[in-house]
């Protein structure tokens, strides 16, 4: 439950930067059976199923460079509710829509099935080359292109310089030991004080398997490998572990809670390795901590490395059966890599364009929060170095909320271990998997 | 007018109920009992696998967690409460309080309030942070935390006895109303004090509607939701998994594990589970009002 508010907290962030959120009633697809691009009589009419507000600003823009096409854009609810809503749609056969968005995780959910249009063949091969690649590895597999990314995550580190100096650390911690002997001082500041917390979050742990290098998810096709023991993920298993065992993190405030507002803001809890998406959302957050964070990239394991990883992001695709894909693909392609990019950027979006990235104008911004640092640079660089390969089981919808269940118990009792945790979800995952019809082991 | 035709007619008299009855009791039921014969695989669809979802059902540990939990809860909470209900009801018929329509609406009232409201009340009260746990912490200096593992199913007991105590008195309330006055005066007259009343009189007038409060106390017990549903949104670390009650596990199959097959065969299961205790409590119940 707590992971789902993550996913809505992306959707807030969104919202909050300064978009309206589209709130009309469902609507069905309707318009032309031919898929092509209508006319300014008989227009096509697309639907879109978004909880990123921002995709709204696109609309104006291309619907008059298109006459032809009309653009709906619904708030289907977020992430679960949409995507709940989508499969009984695609099983009814009807009100299916033409865009729809995903986290990235579920983008395999939906494409191995084949629910999901193939969007090599409308045009998607040359834009490889214009995002960031660990981006781009989430909307593909071998078989084709099945979303566009829309907006992304990077792993990077919130740290508060006021706290971190208190307890005599000047620089943000370059590497995991640095952060190890950073959250041992900051510990001995008093009862409260904690580097950081964690009740069970899975993509924060996810995203230090990934980063240091774990890979414990392989798909392809419907064959799927699920393993824990690889070097990368027991390393950061371990270290984890550690910091557990040694009250370095606080386990009784979860994120996103009140409680957790309260202690970011009086600076009690000194960092958070999140997705990029904080940056918009930790001023409101943490209104009191104004001036006092600063952004950097997650520490690394080896001392003069720089590998990333990512904790969240979103993309859009369109389902095999909806009516109009060509003109769907104009608009998708429109505004998340053409002109319609741009109002979004404007309005909040964190976007894994390289056009966007490598720009002067974002990388050049000095962000007032943070102590006027220039946070477009790190997460642009926190973007590119974002490690590739990483895969979700297409069944992780089902997995994420499993996890919950399974870590509970050890994240409140400190019986057990991380890695006992690891190994039955993987033993439920796989039985869950080969019920589904996969070929799991 | 002949036979026939006279059938005719009471046929039409029963077919209001008998449509409505049909479509959303029968049709639904017969939907489920159908689905339930099926399984729904992410790869291969759905596939007809007879009553492979039972037997699977039955041999599943995290369903009997949930069930053991319902029962355990129903064990305690519903005495608890019904004894409240009963005393309450017991107290406004005495005819020595004042106030008694006041506070006849005012223990009701919390039946009026819709369950996820009054959950979300709960837990900012209950919740340690904030609210009156917080306070009482800081007070005393201790460390209670009414949504640990160990304590949450007793926070939703309490919430749970907050809502329904009222209806329950308001039954008991309007059987002892029924209560003819002359039994009364005869009791007075006999000497009866006002213990012995309850004990002769007024329990023995209140048996049938204890068993209508025990059954619909169990139907509602047993299919708890809203409250372990919203808690954990509220609460880090409550306990409370994806398989804490029958109902929210069958909720989470149908639609994060889209099981649907197997969802409405635990649907299914605990609705003749319950059938089977509330029959059960019935029978005995109305045995002991025929022996008097």
């Amino acid at each position: 439950m707590r992971l789902f508010t993550k996913a809505r907290m992306v959707c807030t962030a969104l919202v909050a930067a300064g978009a309206l959120a589209a709130c009309s009633g469902a609507g069905g697809t309707t318009g032309s059976a031919d898929g092509g691009a209508g006319t300014a009589d008989q227009p096509v009419k697309l639907t879109v199923w978004s909880w990123d507000g921002t995709v709204e600003l696109a609309v104006p823009g291309f619907e008059k460079a298109n006459p032809g096409i009309e653009v709906e854009v619904v708030n289907a609810g977020s992430s679960s509710d949409e995507y709940q809503a989508l499969d009984n749609a695609i099983q009814a056969g009807s009100g299916v829509p033409d865009l729809v968005m995903f986290e990235y995780f579920a983008v395999p959910y939906f494409a191995i099935p084949g629910k999901l249009a193939d969007l090599g063949p409308l045009g998607a091969t040359e834009l490889e080359g214009d995002y960031v690649p660990s981006a781009w590895n989430n909307v593909t597999n071998d078989d084709g292109i099945y979303a566009l990314p829309s907006d992304y995550g990077p792993a990077v580190m919130f740290w508060n310089e006021a706290t971190f100096a208190k307890a005599g650390i000047k620089e943000a911690p370059a590497t995991w030991d640095e952060y190890y002997e950073a959250a041992k001082k900051i510990r001995a500041l008093g009862p409260n004080y904690y580097i950081t917390q964690d009740t069970n979050d899975l993509f924060f742990l996810l995203s230090l398997i990934w980063q240091a290098g774990g890979r414990p998810f392989e798909v392809d096709g419907t064959t799927v490998h699920i393993d824990f023991s690889d070097e990368g993920t027991q390393k950061a298993v371990a270290f984890w572990q550690k910091m557990l065992d040694e009250d370095l993190v606080n386990t009784k405030i979860s994120a996103w809670s009140d409680d957790w507002n309260r202690a970011l803001n009086d600076g009690t809890l000194a960092s958070q390795n999140m997705g990029g998406w904080l940056t918009s959302t930790l001023p409101e957050r943490a209104p009191d901590a104004a001036g006092d964070f600063r952004v950097s990239l997650m520490p690394q394991w080896e001392e003069g490395e720089k590998v990333g990883a990512e904790n969240g992001g979103s993309a859009f695709g369109i389902p095999e059966a909806a009516a109009n894909k060509e003109a769907a693909f104009k608009f998708l392609e429109y505004f998340t890599h053409g002109e319609g990019l741009q109002p979004r950027v404007d309005a909040g979006a964190f976007v894994p364009n390289t056009s966007v990235l490598d720009s002067t104008e974002f990388r050049g911004v000095k962000n007032s929060y943070f102590g006027d640092q220039k946070t477009g640079e790190v997460l642009a660089e926190a973007s590119n170095i974002a490690a590739v390969g990483w895969q979700y089981p297409p069944f992780f919808e089902w997995a994420r909320s499993t996890y919950a269940d399974i870590a509970t118990p050890f994240y409140t009792s400190g019986e057990g271990s991380l890695a006992e945790v690891l190994q039955t979800w993987e033993q439920r995952s796989v039985e869950y998997g080969n019920e589904q019809g996969f070929t799991v082991d | 007018m002949t036979s026939a035709r006279r059938r005719q007619i009471g046929w039409a008299f029963v077919a209001p109920f008998g449509i409505l009855f049909a479509l959303v009791f029968i049709v639904p039921i017969t939907y489920a009992a159908y689905l339930s014969l099926f399984q729904d695989r992410m790869v291969g669809g759905r596939s007809f696998v007879g009553l492979d979802n039972y037997g699977k059902l039955f041999a599943d540990a995290q369903f009997w967690d949930g069930v053991s939990r319902v029962v355990w809860f129903t064990l305690i909470q519903v005495p608890i409460m019904l004894v409240l209900a009963l005393a309450l009801a017991l107290a406004m018929d005495s005819m020595r309080l004042r106030g008694m329509r006041f506070m006849r609406v005012a223990i009701f009232l919390p039946y009026a309030v819709p369950a996820i409201v009054s959950t979300l009340m709960w837990g900012f009260m209950l919740g340690v942070r904030y609210g009156l746990f917080g306070s009482i912490n800081g007070w005393l200096g201790t460390d209670l935390d009414p949504f640990r593992p160990s304590t949450t199913l007793v926070a939703i007991g309490i919430m749970v006895t907050w809502a329904f105590t009222g209806y329950n008195m308001l039954i008991f309330d309007s059987v002892l109303k029924a209560v003819p006055h002359e039994l009364y005066e005869a009791a007075a007259i006999d000497g009866a004090g006002e213990l012995r009343v309850i004990r002769a009189i007024k329990l023995p007038a209140l048996r049938g509607s204890l068993v209508i409060t025990i059954i619909f106390s169990i139907i509602g017990t047993f299919q708890l939701f809203n409250e372990p549903q919203i808690l954990p949104s509220m609460v880090a670390n409550s306990g409370i998994t994806t398989y804490y009650t029958p109902n929210l596990y069958a909720f989470n199959l149908a639609f994060t594990g889209s099981q649907q097959g197997y969802a409405a065969a635990l649907a299914l299961v605990m609705a003749a589970f319950t059938i089977a205790i509330a029959y059960a409590v019935q029978i005995r119940g109305m045995r002991n009002a025929l022996d008097q």
